[in-house]
């Protein structure tokens, strides 16, 4: 399309029409465009990260074996299984509130017998 | 004697004496926006400093005044002595906004603001970004096609593309856009812009019932992905080298957009970036809207081609709602019914509200849907997508300045 036609004080409405089908048709294309580009770089970050994630875990291990045996500071740890405290429920039963610790422990990356929760409330609107 | 022609001639000197009639219109109309900025809260930061220069337009257009006006299209200037410092005070602020500053800032501010993660996490909501720019350009149709009604001249391509940047929902697009195309039409555009950005909770709600059913709007969205600092430091970069390559008039835009997002997600600029989305935005934003808002003196604001800029806004606004919203349909079924339709609604880029109403719509319809991380995707496209609009309008009329 020609656009130098454009430049007239006033513009016929197949001209109209021609600008309008560009407009959207360039906007879509440039914003696929990013969209291809997000994707791209997405997976290669990701992967140049997991890369390095890999890499400090084998890191980790070979100074774990390396390391003598690990003594804790103030008696024995807990066993994973062990939890402390106790927990107050208000109106939330008791699978809701196990949800709920899960989620917080993952989220965290806290194991479950390091996180202490000392209660859990329903809060309604 | 000497005490009444001391009236007389103080209130042939007052207000009373030489405002028009559609002075006072304004000055009415300026107490309304007032109302709904203070009293119903919509879009307060924007609304109120925007009624405000209104009815100080209105009061005393003198602050508006501009000895360096051209008199004739021929270019005649009123007075060859006149100098710029004795414009009125609005008007030297004003040269902010005719000289594109204040959008740029603006811009950066919103950059600084913005969290591209939910975008960077499902990038296929820059389409729906794209999709809910339709409305650009239906509007630009209906402003050409204005000029085939008998006994009215119509708009200018220059004046329809000005125009049509309502449908993007995005004020400093718009005011950019507009300022550089026919800065004559600042103030109703302006004022269209942000009144109907302030009135996205009525205004999408019955377009987003309509083009849906119970069953789309009662879908609930997978949990989006957790995204990488280096994804949110990478993607300004990448953004403004191909947007601003190929289409090199996004720049002023795009790059200040997108050079506040890396204030904000580099780490390493935490100064400047809490100056550009705090005491910056908020210093511009005062100045760009009083001085918008005085655009709007009664005598040359109240016409046929104002009324009409505002209800060729709205429809506007409404295709660009339903462009966002049919396209997440499309991608619903194409996704086997993974999208909900309700967030293509906030693919006009008026962030976060047009986010807000996706949410609370969705949650209308089931009470456990989140859908405002879903929405805030194609809500950071949209600014984007306007962003682009708008260089795509510039490269195409501007050859006319």
């Amino acid at each position: 399309m020609k656009f130098t036609t454009l430049l007239k004080p006033s513009m016929s409405m197949l001209e109209a029409l021609s600008v309008s089908v560009t407009g959207i048709i360039i906007v879509m294309i440039i914003l696929a465009l990013l969209a291809v580009m997000v994707v791209i770089l997405s997976k290669a970050i990701r992967a140049v990260e997991n890369k390095a994630k890999n890499k400090t875990k084998s890191t980790e291990k070979v100074v774990e074996t390396e390391l003598p045996e690990k003594k804790a500071p103030n008696g024995s740890p807990l066993p994973e299984t062990q939890s402390v405290g106790s927990l107050d429920l208000y109106k939330t039963d008791e699978k809701t509130a196990a949800v709920i610790m899960a989620i917080v422990s993952e989220e965290s990356g806290i194991p479950l017998n390091r996180l202490q929760f000392n209660s859990i409330k329903l809060i309604e609107e | 004697m000497s005490i009444i022609n001391a009236l007389i001639s103080l209130f042939q000197e007052s207000g009373f004496a030489y405002l028009a009639w559609q002075n006072w219109v304004m000055i009415i109309v300026s107490f309304a926006l007032l109302y709904l900025a203070i009293v119903k809260k919509f879009e307060p930061l924007l609304l109120l400093p925007i009624a405000f220069g209104m009815l100080l337009v209105n009061v005393y257009p003198e602050i508006m005044y501009d000895p360096l006006a051209i008199a004739t299209p021929g270019g005649q200037v009123i007075d060859a002595s006149a100098h710029w410092y004795d414009s009125g005070v609005l008007r030297l602020i004003y040269c902010g906004v005719k000289s594109s500053i204040f959008p740029c800032l603006i811009f950066m501010g919103v950059g600084a603001m913005t969290d591209f993660g939910p975008l960077l996490a499902n990038p296929s909501s820059l389409l729906l970004g794209a999709a809910a720019q339709l409305g650009i350009y239906v509007a630009f149709l209906i402003a050409i096609a204005t000029g085939y009604v008998p006994g009215f001249e119509g708009f200018t391509p220059l004046e329809a593309a000005a125009i049509a940047i309502i449908g993007g929902a995005d004020g400093p697009t718009a005011i950019y856009l507009t300022g550089k195309l026919a800065p004559h039409l600042l103030g109703p555009i302006a004022v269209a812009a942000y009144s109907y950005m302030a009135l996205i909770p009525l205004i999408q709600p019955p377009i987003m019932k309509a083009l849906t059913t119970k069953k789309e709007r009662e879908i609930k969205m997978e949990q989006l992905r957790t995204v990488s600092k280096a994804e949110k430091i990478i993607f300004p970069i990448v953004v403004t080298v191909i947007c601003v390559l190929i289409i090199p008039s996004t720049a002023p835009l795009i790059g200040m957009l997108m050079l506040g997002n890396l204030f904000k997600e580099s780490g390493v600029t935490d100064r400047l970036s809490d100056t550009a989305q705090n005491a910056l935005c908020n210093i511009v934003t005062i100045m760009l809207g009083v001085t918008v808002g005085a655009t709007a003196e009664g005598k040359t604001f109240l016409d046929v081609k104002t009324i009409l800029v505002i209800i060729i806004g709205l429809i506007a606004f409404s295709f660009s709602t339903a462009g966002g919203v049919l396209f997440a349909k499309l991608m619903n079924i194409i996704t086997k019914g993974k999208v909900n339709p309700l967030i293509g609604s906030a693919g006009v880029s008026a962030v976060p509200m047009a986010a807000r109403v996706s949410q609370v719509e969705g949650r209308k319809y089931n009470p456990s849907n989140f859908l405002l991380m879903h929405a805030m995707g194609p809500n950071v496209a949209g600014v984007i997508g306007s962003a682009v609009a708008a260089g795509f309008l510039l490269s195409t009329f501007g050859k006319l300045l």
